[in-house]
């Protein structure tokens, strides 16, 4: 029964209905999580995990803190899911969980100042999640310095503010609405807006290190 | 429109949401200011760079944990209703009081520490004597207890007797020393005080002892 719920959209848009602020995908996933049917979960993770991860590793810079904190959103999605009013997606929900978990984490931190070493940073050969594979349809040259600009813009967005960092990745990396983002940072929309025009005026300044130096420039 | 409009509307200008009018203006001001043009121009370049980026990574580690995870939700949705009530309160508390952790822990330690070198200055073994030591100063004209001036360190000699009771003293200030006589006190109606247990677990002890005084000098 709960294997025909979860495969028979067609029977649950009656039952469930558009609910305000729900797809109707989510709201499959969200009955069953609920019913606790493994396809679900699976469903879940298969979705979320590498965007989140994304988002996270973003605002923390490591791979070992990031993967703690995937963790600790999806178990408390877990845990949630019943108490979830659907006003909002599901997407909105869980972004929402883990910039929450990972601004905990890096306040948490930057208070106790941890300075060891996550022995994740000695990969010992492991890549780093930033690396891609090359791309075959460029040259060493021109792969050698899409690496260098990236590592460039990598560094420079890990400098500036992370209240204005956040609104960028979302935008402009996440590709999310303006509405989406104000959703899960519960600000205006003025207040998205403001944030995204300081954040690319912060990465900008960065990137430009002489007051004479274009973008351009800087990106050559 | 200023330049300071056009600051304000870049975002939504950049991100395509500009319609109409609006969108007009603002094209119009770009073609006669060449920093507002520079600027959005930038602001652009910020924004198609960041959609290049690759998103990290997660580690495949993480599937694997978040899938434990999950196994583990799913077995506890289906435990009984009480433990799962359980467990959920459980979590909520370990939520609540996660910020306080760190404080607590630091409170604990605080109090431990103070307790330990306080409870180092009482001690267990000698019995504190039941009297307070008369520290007086006296100068020759009332020389009934000391007839010396402390000007530096004096050593006061004791004998007592089998009960501790003081029988005889002397005063020894550098190289001059006074011998004194109880039974003068006594007809002064001075009571000289009884070292009731001395050096010794309960036992009052006899024989002769030193205490040495040392004056404090206070410079104002």
């Amino acid at each position: 029964m709960a294997r025909l719920l979860l495969g028979n959209p067609g029977n649950l848009s009656i039952l469930a209905g558009a609910q305000a602020g729900v797809s109707e995908e989510d709201a499959r996933i969200l009955r069953g999580l609920r019913a606790g049917i493994e396809d679900a979960y699976q469903e879940l993770i298969d979705r979320y995990e590498q965007p989140i991860f994304g988002i996270v590793f973003r605002l923390l810079e490591n791979p070992g803190d990031s993967s703690d904190v995937v963790q600790e959103v999806f178990l408390k999605v877990f845990r949630g899911v019943n108490s979830f009013r659907e006003q909002s997606s599901l997407r909105t929900w869980i972004y929402r969980i883990a910039l929450n978990e990972a601004h905990n984490h890096r306040r948490w931190f930057s208070r106790h100042c941890r300075c060891e070493i996550s022995l994740e940073d000695e990969r010992g050969g492991r890549p780093n999640p930033l690396e891609l594979a090359s791309d075959p349809g460029r040259s060493p040259f021109e792969q050698a310095l899409d690496s260098e600009n990236r590592t460039l813009i990598e560094r420079a967005l890990a400098k500036i503010n992370p209240v204005f960092r956040t609104a960028v990745v979302l935008r402009d990396i996440e590709n999310l609405s303006y509405e989406e983002i104000a959703e899960i940072l519960q600000i205006s929309l003025g207040t998205v807006k403001s944030r995204i025009l300081r954040g690319r005026e912060a990465l900008r300044r960065e990137l430009t290190q002489r007051p004479d130096q274009t973008l351009a420039e800087a990106l050559a | 429109m200023t330049c300071w409009s056009i600051k304000r509307r870049s975002t939504d200008y950049v991100d395509g949401r500009l319609r109409g009018n609006d969108r007009s203006r603002v094209a119009s001001h770009l073609a006669e200011c060449d920093s507002c043009t520079l600027l959005v121009e930038e602001l652009a370049s910020v924004r198609s760079t960041l959609r290049e980026l690759p998103q990290p990574t997660a580690p495949s580690p993480l599937r694997t944990e978040l899938l434990i995870l999950a196994s583990r939700e799913r077995k506890l949705f289906r435990s009984s209703r009480l433990h799962r009530l359980w467990t959920r309160w459980k979590f909520r508390f370990h939520e609540l009081m996660r910020p306080l952790t760190i404080p607590a822990t630091g409170g604990l330690l605080s109090s431990l520490i103070l307790f330990g070198a306080l409870a180092l200055t009482v001690s267990t073994s000698t019995n504190a004597v039941g009297y307070e030591v008369p520290v007086v100063y006296a100068d020759k004209a009332d020389a009934n207890l000391v007839p010396v001036e402390l000007r530096s360190a004096v050593v006061l000699n004791l004998t007592l007797d089998g009960k501790g009771r003081i029988t005889d003293y002397a005063v020894q200030d550098g190289s001059a020393s006074f011998v004194g006589d109880p039974s003068r006190l006594q007809s002064n109606n001075i009571a000289l005080p009884e070292f009731r247990t001395v050096l010794a677990m309960t036992q009052p002890v006899s024989g002769d002892i030193s205490i040495s005084f040392t004056p404090l000098l206070f410079r104002p």
